[in-house]
């Protein structure tokens, strides 16, 4: 390409310079454009590389075990004794313990953490918000093994101790500190929708005479209903696939509670199991093979929970997106 | 009347409202004071004389001499101590006594053969020594105080017997008197409860002051030393001056622990002095100074972490966060740029935001078994390196899980640039590429930051997912990316439930846990105040 000559003392004019581009130019332009696009669609596609690869690799190294097991056998028996001279693999109380846990959670968790978004969102002013809300946010980033110390040495000798269970490492204590785990993403989540409601529809219904209370109840936690839903599945699946706080926290008794109500009862989950065996078993072996398939079965769970979740999310988009 | 009540109701339901968010707060509070209290005691605390020679010896800290002369003006108390302990000791133990006994009569018998007697001279003061000896082993054997007054009358009844004139029989005499002395004091018949007593107290003291001068270095470091703290000493001490049983209440069957002065069980002996001096002589014996232990954090720590910092930990940790943030950070800022920038609505965007929600919701364990499976046994033996858990996999496992939060930080920010930005490059001829790097990056930046801050918390706190895949409890620093590390989250559990040794240093126990969590919120805190700061910033613009 020609340089036009140019006397530095002087500003390129536009008749100097060529404003149309040669074709070299265009289609160096053109490629770069779109290589640069395929690069980052590459790039991007990351995330759903590793989610194949996770389920890849996972269930890759759970197949062995299904080769000598059926997974009827698995859910129906409660029996695991992996390392015995007859193993027994039956996960039905680790399936149990997880759900167990993880309900009595959610139980505590959704109420509070509920009517906290509706109190961040319609009843306190903004300046308590901005204290309110990194509150949150710190109970939401102190690590799990935090919660788990926290768990050991200080919730489990008080219950112990004031209120005489036989052990302070049981269902009731994973329970308390997973649902203090599981607040921050309920509370998050649900005031996400309950403040997309809208004001009109508050302002219908607080024009019609209702009180804060009938409002809320009645106009608008309704309205952010499926965004209330999802926001108790986030909760569920951060409490199921939580690791270190049951692993230190809820005994580890492979039992399935009986009376089914008493949370006083050590319990053992899925993922402490996981956590627990799997340092101490070798490759390759039958048991090291079941591990795996505990967490595709976790896997699995969690996958589903999450596609419904982002099923209500989107519902809840719509809903509110006019 | 109607309308009270819907006011009523609505005043009760917003006073709850409040009330669960104070809920919150107290929550907070409860699960970091304890902890951030008894965390602190790991830096600060009363330090001993013992807690300097540890440093002395285990990192070379401190000054030789005052040391020097330290030790030995608390070892001019100390051995007060011991001897008030050894002199209590020697008149209780049936055997030391039987023992000296023994020696006397052998000695005598020693002498009476050199003085070449008439053979049925030396048998007869032989057998008379003999039944001395036996006479003072009887009463030394027996409890009640009247029968061994007898056995003991009996023995110094031939202390004026001229055959002994000059011997090492006078010995006999003065063992008599010096436990017919032990007699009048101490009670006998407890001699047992005595020596049980006496044997706790012992191990008290040896874990208070730390093995005796003469003795032989013991082979665990923790054994070396007495009580470094004194919040430590004073539970020794405790066990000194008290002895604690675990006695069942009247009317339930819960035991209860009681607490029984010692000084009672010794009244009258001379042992009863020895509690007071320890309470009295404390100070003196151990020498505290109110110490900042600041290296704490830069030092490595003795094996169960019983004495020493978390610098290993800290080291690992930071390591690990590094190494993945390089994995996560392009990666993370790319999709996020990929997704505002170029992607349409279509169905390939559906299904990549779908897997980003799905890695987001995979429990962390879940990660921990992918690191073993796809990093450590399948990429390393591919790599051609040993497959074993090390710093490389641990922070690949580790940037594959906090993937998501980059993502979604780095999209919330390059959404944030106003649009008028994009607008005016684009309108002086950028292309889209130019535009993003020069313009909407560089804006993006500090919410692009915020989300590596939060994702480094987040890649600091997780323990589940660098169990199998590079984390260790004990182990040296590691060497390269092929090493494994220790961490401070996995220390924290370890330290908490794993290490026997641990539990007997709970200041350290919280000290790890606190060091975690206090990085974690620094991180955190500094996130939210850069947020607030871009917010007014671009809410001004």
């Amino acid at each position: 390409m020609n340089k036009p000559q140019i006397d530095t003392a002087k500003e390129p004019t536009a008749s100097q310079r060529t404003l149309v581009l040669t074709p070299l130019q265009d289609l160096s332009g053109f490629l770069a454009h779109h290589i640069g696009r395929a690069t980052l669609f590459a790039v991007a596609c990351s995330s759903v590389v590793a989610v194949l690869l996770i389920f890849l690799f996972v269930i890759k190294e759970a197949l062995p075990f299904l080769q000598t097991h059926s997974i009827g056998d698995l859910f129906s028996s409660s029996a695991w004794y992996p390392e015995a001279d007859e193993p027994k693999f039956g996960i039905l109380a680790l399936l149990t313990g997880s759900v167990y846990v993880t309900v009595a959670a959610i139980m505590i968790a959704v109420p509070i953490g509920i009517t906290v978004a509706v109190f961040l969102s319609d009843i306190t002013s903004m300046r308590v918000r901005n204290y309110i809300k990194p509150v949150i946010e710190i109970l939401a980033a102190i690590p799990s093994v935090a919660y788990g110390f926290f768990a050991v040495l200080v919730l489990a000798p008080w219950m112990q101790n004031s209120w005489s269970f036989s052990t302070g490492t049981n269902a009731l204590n994973a329970a308390i500190v997973l649902s203090i785990m599981a607040l921050p993403t309920i509370i998050s989540v649900a005031e996400d929708a309950i403040s997309a409601v809208g004001r009109d529809l508050r302002e219908a219904s607080y024009g019609l005479g209702a009180t804060r209370f009938e409002t809320i109840f009645k106009v608008v936690l309704p309205a952010a209903n499926s965004g209330i839903v999802a926001a108790v599945i986030l909760g569920v699946m951060r409490a199921i696939g939580e690791t270190m706080v049951v692993w230190m926290a809820s005994g580890n008794a492979n039992q399935i509670p009986s009376p089914w109500w008493d949370l006083s009862q050590s319990v053992r989950t899925m993922t402490a199991t996981i956590a627990g065996e799997m340092g101490e078993t070798p490759k390759d072996t039958n048991h090291y093979h079941s591990l795996f398939f505990v967490g595709v079965t976790l896997l699995v769970m969690t996958f589903m929970l999450n596609l419904v979740s982002e099923y209500f999310l989107a519902s809840a988009k719509k809903k509110t997106g006019k | 009347m109607k309308f009270s009540f819907r006011y009523i109701q609505d005043k009760i339901f917003t006073g709850f409202a409040t009330g669960a968010a104070g809920l919150l707060v107290v929550v907070l509070l409860l699960v970091l004071t304890p902890m951030v209290y008894r965390g602190t005691k790991a830096v600060v605390f009363q330090g001993t004389i013992e807690y300097r020679k540890m440093q002395l010896d285990v990192f070379g800290r401190g000054d030789i001499e005052v040391i020097a002369t330290e030790k030995a003006k608390a070892q001019q108390v100390r051995d007060k101590l011991y001897a008030m302990i050894e002199g209590f000791k020697k008149g209780l133990d049936v055997d030391v006594l039987s023992g000296r006994a023994k020696n006397i009569y052998r000695n005598y018998g020693k002498e009476i053969r050199d003085k070449e007697l008439a053979s049925e001279e030396f048998r007869r003061r032989r057998e008379l020594s003999r039944k001395i000896r036996n006479e003072l082993m009887t009463a030394f054997s027996l409890s009640d105080k009247e029968q061994i007054k007898a056995h003991l009358d009996n023995v110094l009844g031939y202390k004026d017997n001229t055959d002994f004139e000059g011997t090492s029989a006078k010995d006999f005499f003065a063992l008599a008197e010096e436990f017919s002395e032990i007699v009048e004091n101490i009670d006998l018949k407890r001699r047992k409860e005595y020596a049980n007593s006496l044997g706790e107290i012992e191990g008290a003291v040896l874990k208070l002051l730390g093995p005796l001068p003469g003795d032989a270095v013991p082979a665990l470091v923790q054994d070396r030393y007495g009580c470094t703290r004194m919040d430590m000493a004073k539970v020794q001490i405790d066990r000194v001056l008290y002895s604690q049983r675990w006695v069942s209440q009247a009317n339930n069957d819960s035991l209860v622990k009681v607490k029984i002065s010692r000084v009672q069980q010794f009244a009258g002996t001379e042992m009863a002095r020895l509690f007071d001096f320890v309470e009295n002589n404390a100070d003196a014996m151990l020498m505290p100074k109110s110490t900042f232990y600041w290296q704490y954090f830069i030092d490595d720590s003795t094996a169960g972490h019983y004495f020493g910092g978390v610098g290993h930990e800290i080291i690992g940790t930071l390591l690990l966060t590094i190494v993945a943030m390089l994995f996560a950070f392009p990666l993370g800022v790319i999709s996020a740029a990929y997704l505002v920038e170029c992607a349409s609505d279509g169905p390939v965007t559906r299904i990549v935001r779908m897997c980003i929600n799905s890695l987001a919701g995979v429990p962390s364990v879940v990660f921990g078994l992918f690191g073993l499976a796809f990093f450590v046994l399948y990429l390393l033996p591919l790599m051609g390196a040993l497959s074993k858990g090390c710093v490389l996999t641990a922070s690949l496992t580790l940037g594959v899980l906090t993937l998501p939060v980059m993502i979604r930080a780095s999209e919330e920010a390059i959404r944030a640039v106003p649009k008028t930005y994009k607008e005016a490059s684009l309108g002086l001829g950028a292309t889209g590429l130019r535009t993003f790097v020069k313009v909407t990056l560089p804006a993006a930046m500090p919410g692009i930051l915020t989300g590596v801050i939060l994702s480094i918390s987040r890649v600091a706190g997780e323990t589940a997912p660098v169990l199998f895949t590079g984390a260790v409890a004990l182990g040296p620093l590691p060497k390269s990316l092929f090493d494994p590390a220790r961490t401070l989250s996995y220390g924290s559990y370890d330290i908490a439930v794993g290490d026997r040794l641990a539990m007997q240093v709970p200041h350290n126990q919280y000290g790890m846990v606190v060091t975690l969590v206090l990085l974690i919120i620094v991180l955190n805190t500094a996130a939210i105040f850069l947020r607030a700061k871009i917010f007014k910033k671009l809410k001004g613009l």
